[in-house]
């Protein structure tokens, strides 16, 4: 039981990191300042999916869904940057 | 070996505060990058590193390896190709006063 109240204080500690990610998203000063939150936010959530299988005793099924959500968010971070750099900023 | 799965879990975390921390509190976008860079990285290493000696040996206790050897890749590739659009847009990086 003790295990299992660890993993609810990570999950809950590492939603309060993202809420807090999400201040930089919102007020960064450049558009590298969002990406770099949002990528930030986008690897958080991996741990966070994880932990979520293990709190629920479903590991073997949020490990796959984890495994594809790091793949989709770092191909999604190189095309914006590659994008965004291509095009240049708006707001900066 | 659970229980040291949980310590290398808990020690994987608190690197992942730190880059929360550095990400806020920084002064300068190449700072934020490196703090965003480096201590995610080393955090999530130790984080799903910690899982799978949790897990034991297993197909999870794979998968997750392979998560870490993902991100072990990824995560400095991506910082870079941020970093390279910044630095090719001008974005100048922070000096001290006089310098």
């Amino acid at each position: 039981m003790a295990v299992e109240t660890f993993f609810l204080a990570m999950i809950i500690s590492l939603i309060i990191i993202i809420v807090m990610m999400l201040f930089r998203v919102f007020k960064g000063p450049s558009v590298y300042d969002r990406l770099n939150g949002l990528g930030v936010i986008g690897v958080d959530a991996i741990l966070l999916l994880v932990l979520i299988g293990f709190y629920n005793k479903r590991e073997d099924m949020f490990v796959d869904i984890s495994l594809a959500y790091a793949i989709l968010g770092f191909i999604s971070m190189v095309v914006l940057a590659k994008y965004i750099g291509a095009k240049g900023d708006s707001d900066a | 070996m659970k229980i040291l799965g949980l310590i290398l879990l808990f020690l994987g975390f608190f690197f992942i505060l730190i880059a929360a921390v550095g990400v806020l509190r920084l002064p300068d976008f190449y700072t934020r990058l490196h703090a965003s860079g480096k201590s995610e990285t080393l955090g999530m290493l130790l984080s799903f590193l910690g899982l799978a000696l949790y897990e034991g040996f297993s197909l999870t206790s794979v998968k997750l390896i392979f998560i870490v050897v993902f991100i072990l890749l990824a995560n400095p590739t991506g910082t870079h190709v941020i970093s390279r659009a910044a630095y090719r847009a001008g974005l100048k990086p922070w000096m001290r006063k006089g310098e």
